[in-house]
């Protein structure tokens, strides 16, 4: 049998088969492979996208404790990063006692990150009550004081004559450094 | 001399079928190249967005540290403010409690409070009257007591109270708290 086919229909027929070839190995060789790389970095992208939401909740809770913290306690962190004033002390204490000085501001031993400064206070107190009261008012002065022994109470006439020992708590040096840069974030 | 009626085609390689295969085959390249350019710019987009969840990622992880540096920072100052604060009200209960504890008739002149003890000075008419209303009260507080008197010019007695709590006492009671 003769199979009668003219030349040009020939040629045609063999470039076709060429670029079919070459259609079929672009397709398999560069293509599908491109487009599995393509549908593994979509699931991975999905994957850190997910992370990173975990982890932004995440932030988002802890920066909700920070600031829960810090509206619950405003008084104690403003308290602790004042410096001691014996002036502003002495103004706003007064009147709890007939006499109030304040001497010998002196560094303690610091404890852990607070620096700890002493006081040694002498004042005249018409009656126990007022120094009931002036412990009540330390709770909520400016600093965080702790009143400390020896406390001496003297009978000085109608007055009482009292001696003790402040101890001024507030945050180091490097401390007050953090927070005031933290505060301007 | 002339053999035919018509005029001569003028021949071309470009026939209509090899136009057609052609057109199709241009097609289908154009179709798979674009493709090909499109899986190329997602690639590179998706690499671009990656950086950026990754830079983002370090961002707040940094952010985190940083506040749980803070956080713990504000609890320790929240312990050690409520600590002094709990401090200087047990502080002011003592001293209240002290005062109530001496009774009308003993007059204090002096006390002095210390870490772990107490020292009266005081005058009482007698000393029945210190050794039933003052010191059986101290007696049942500190571990230590001990009581000196001499005579006041108005026939009372001046009286000075030592009272001491042992140290180990002192530190249980410390470690209880």
């Amino acid at each position: 049998m003769k199979i009668n086919i003219s030349r040009h229909y020939l040629y045609i027929l063999l470039s076709s088969l060429f670029m079919f070839i070459l259609v079929l190995l672009f397709a398999f060789l560069v293509l599908i492979p491109k487009g599995k790389e393509y549908r593994e970095k979509r699931m991975e992208l999905k994957k850190s996208s997910v992370k990173l939401q975990k982890y932004q909740d995440y932030h988002d809770t802890v920066y909700a404790k920070l600031k829960d913290l810090q509206s619950k306690n405003r008084h104690i962190i403003t308290a602790f990063e004042n410096r001691f004033d014996a002036k502003k002390f002495q103004k706003e204490h007064k009147s709890y006692f007939s006499s109030l000085s304040l001497s010998k501001i002196s560094k303690d031993k610091d404890e852990g990150a607070f620096a700890v400064y002493e006081v040694n206070t002498t004042s005249r107190i018409s009656s126990p009550k007022n120094f009931y009261n002036f412990l009540d008012a330390v709770n909520k002065s400016d600093w965080i004081i702790g009143v400390n022994f020896p406390i001496t109470f003297k009978r000085d006439g109608e007055n009482i004559s009292s001696s003790f020992t402040m101890k001024v708590y507030c945050n180091k040096e490097d401390n007050n450094a953090t927070a005031s840069a933290s505060k301007l974030k | 001399m002339k053999y035919s009626y018509i005029k001569p085609r003028t021949k071309t390689p470009f026939t209509q079928e090899v136009q057609l295969a052609v057109a199709f085959f241009s097609i289908t390249i154009i179709m798979l190249v674009s493709t090909y350019l499109f899986l190329l710019y997602k690639d590179y987009n998706f690499q671009k967005e990656k950086n950026h969840i990754l830079a983002k990622q370090v961002e707040l992880k940094e952010e985190i540290v940083d506040m749980k540096q803070k956080i713990a920072f504000i609890q320790k100052q929240e312990a050690l403010g409520e600590k002094i604060y709990t401090q200087n009200n047990v502080l002011k209960d003592s001293i209240e409690n002290l005062f109530d504890l001496v009774p009308q008739r003993i007059t204090l002149s002096e006390a002095k409070l210390l870490k772990n003890g107490l020292i009266l000075y005081g005058i009482t008419p007698n000393k029945d009257v210190y050794n039933f209303m003052l010191q059986a009260p101290l007696r049942s507080i500190f571990q230590e007591t001990y009581s000196s008197f001499y005579p006041a010019k108005n026939g009372w007695l001046h009286f000075v109270s030592t009272n001491y709590m042992k140290d180990d006492f002192t530190e249980e009671v410390e470690n209880e708290d």
